[in-house]
């Protein structure tokens, strides 16, 4: 049996499918991954992703600290923002990516992976020569994003806190639910506006039921990490595991805004030579002119040759049509070359297309 | 629970069967389980008419959201019917598997391989036995 969240039991009383996802037990979909979808798209939807790790970086040296582990100007940062970026080894490779929340100059909030948590925390005590406090508060800690057009109609039911519904993106409150202490952020993995929450484990199913209650007249659905998969496909955000390992950068990944910082952080001299040398692989966006679906590690050919593999791909609700990521020689291809990937004994066409499929709604 | 036709004739492999009267032709498709376990269904790739089929090779695929899957030939035949429907609304399969879902019609080359076909009651305790 895997590990479980803190609403294991409401997704069961819901009715969802469980399936086992990097040792957690979650719900894959409710009722259709394609109604789950299209619920995030034009109304709202619930997600429960408390597995994903989460770490407090807090003292007098946090700010140095994670200017050195981090290759994102963290300057870009005050106190009510967050930030994306990467973990990234001396070689570039990405360790994990992660979210990066600024309560204050001393007291930081991380996001990570569910999968390399353990890898994660073990990497920043490595580096911890500024006497910093690192906790790994994510069993204590319950996740829940609600996302799409009507999460902010939902949200103020839900919260009765007007100070939500001004929040930027990026930007986070902390208050309280039912007593407990809960963080608020406006960002997501979907594409959409919505709120990714942080709640105490034992505030969660409460919260749930609460978001369920307030959302159903909006159209709001519970949904699994089916949809959530195709959904942040669709909006070309990266996958740990998929687009992102330790043997690929973030430029290789597509991401190479990540890197911004002047500082002197762990990765540096590799990347910066990758910016100005240009790195070996790239990853590029494709869409598929023949029926049928690529499926993760399918290779990738251009004239005859083999230039790379898939990294994610799926039937895309929103284009009716296969899309997908797939890392490549760099360099080879260019928007709207013609591609063929290699799915079982077949041989699909796609075209190479630009990078998100589907851009930012909120 | 799924919904398992008592009229009908299954496979170990979640196909369903229906025979004509005389047992000349049959029309097969995928059961209500199968398409609950595979989920939403977005691409079907039919077989050609006239397709002469042993029994347990591939007849079709179906790809769902989360997995591709191959139909298999619930017994040797030629493909005598094609549901063309299912190129545009492959949901059909979703929405009513022994129905508007079904897949194809065949000629019955061998009745006898209809022995090792499950009736209603041997498929639902094959399904409540996990396979």
């Amino acid at each position: 049996m895997g590990k479980k969240t803190p609403l294991f039991d409401v997704h069961l009383s819901h009715k969802a499918r469980m399936i086992d996802f990097v040792g957690w037990e979650l719900p894959v979909m409710y009722s259709s991954i394609i109604e789950e979808h299209a619920a995030v798209r034009n109304a709202a939807g619930i997600f429960d992703v408390s597995h994903m790790g989460k770490i407090e970086v807090k003292g007098n040296g946090a700010y140095a600290f994670l200017e050195k582990l981090l290759p994102t100007r963290l300057s870009k940062l005050y106190p009510g923002k967050s930030m994306y970026s990467c973990l990234c080894n001396e070689e570039g490779g990405v360790i994990d990516d992660l979210f990066v929340y600024m309560k204050s100059h001393t007291d930081f909030f991380l996001v990570v992976n569910a999968e390399p948590r353990a890898k994660d925390i073990e990497w920043l005590h490595l580096w911890n020569t500024f006497g910093v406090m690192i906790a790994d508060v994510s069993d204590d800690i319950a996740k829940i994003d609600l996302q799409g057009p009507r999460s902010r109609d939902i949200a103020q039911k839900a919260f009765r806190e007007t100070s939500i519904e001004k929040l930027s993106r990026f930007s986070f409150i902390e208050t309280e639910f039912e007593q407990f202490p809960i963080l608020i952020s406006q960002s997501g993995y979907t594409g959409e506006y919505g709120f990714e929450i942080y709640i105490h484990r034992a505030g969660a199913a409460l919260l749930w039921e609460k978001l369920l209650q307030e959302g159903k007249p909006f159209g709001l659905l519970p949904c699994g990490l089916g949809a959530r998969d195709i959904l942040r496909l669709e909006a070309a955000y990266s996958l740990y595991g998929h687009e992102l390992d330790e043997a690929t950068t973030p430029i290789e990944a597509g991401i190479g805004w990540v890197v911004s910082s002047d500082k002197d952080y762990i990765g540096k001299n590799a990347l910066e030579a990758q910016k100005q040398n240009g790195a070996f692989r790239e990853t590029i966006c494709f869409e598929c002119a023949d029926k049928g679906i690529a499926r993760e590690k399918c290779d990738v050919f251009f004239e005859g040759e083999k230039i790379g593999h898939v990294t994610s791909a799926a039937y895309s609700p929103t284009f009716k049509k296969c899309i997908g990521m797939a890392r490549i020689v760099r360099g080879v291809v260019e928007i709207g070359s013609n591609i063929t990937i290699a799915v079982r004994e077949k041989v699909l066409r796609a075209t190479v297309v630009p990078r998100p499929f589907l851009s930012y709604r909120g | 629970m799924s919904f398992i036709p008592e009229n009908l004739k299954y496979t170990k492999e979640h196909e369903w069967v229906l025979f004509d009267e005389e047992m000349l032709t049959y029309t097969c498709g995928i059961t209500d389980h199968a398409q609950e376990m595979l989920t939403d269904i977005v691409f079907v790739e039919l077989p050609e008419k006239g397709l002469e089929v042993k029994k347990g090779e591939r007849l079709a695929v179906v790809e769902s959201v989360k997995a591709v899957s191959d139909v298999y030939a619930p017994l040797s035949g030629e493909v005598i019917e094609i549901n063309h429907r299912l190129e545009d609304s492959p949901e059909l399969l979703n929405s009513d598997p022994y129905g508007d879902g079904w897949i194809c019609k065949l000629s019955v080359k061998n009745p006898s391989e209809a022995d090792e076909l499950l009736d209603a009651t041997e498929y639902e305790a094959h399904i409540a036995s996990g396979d």
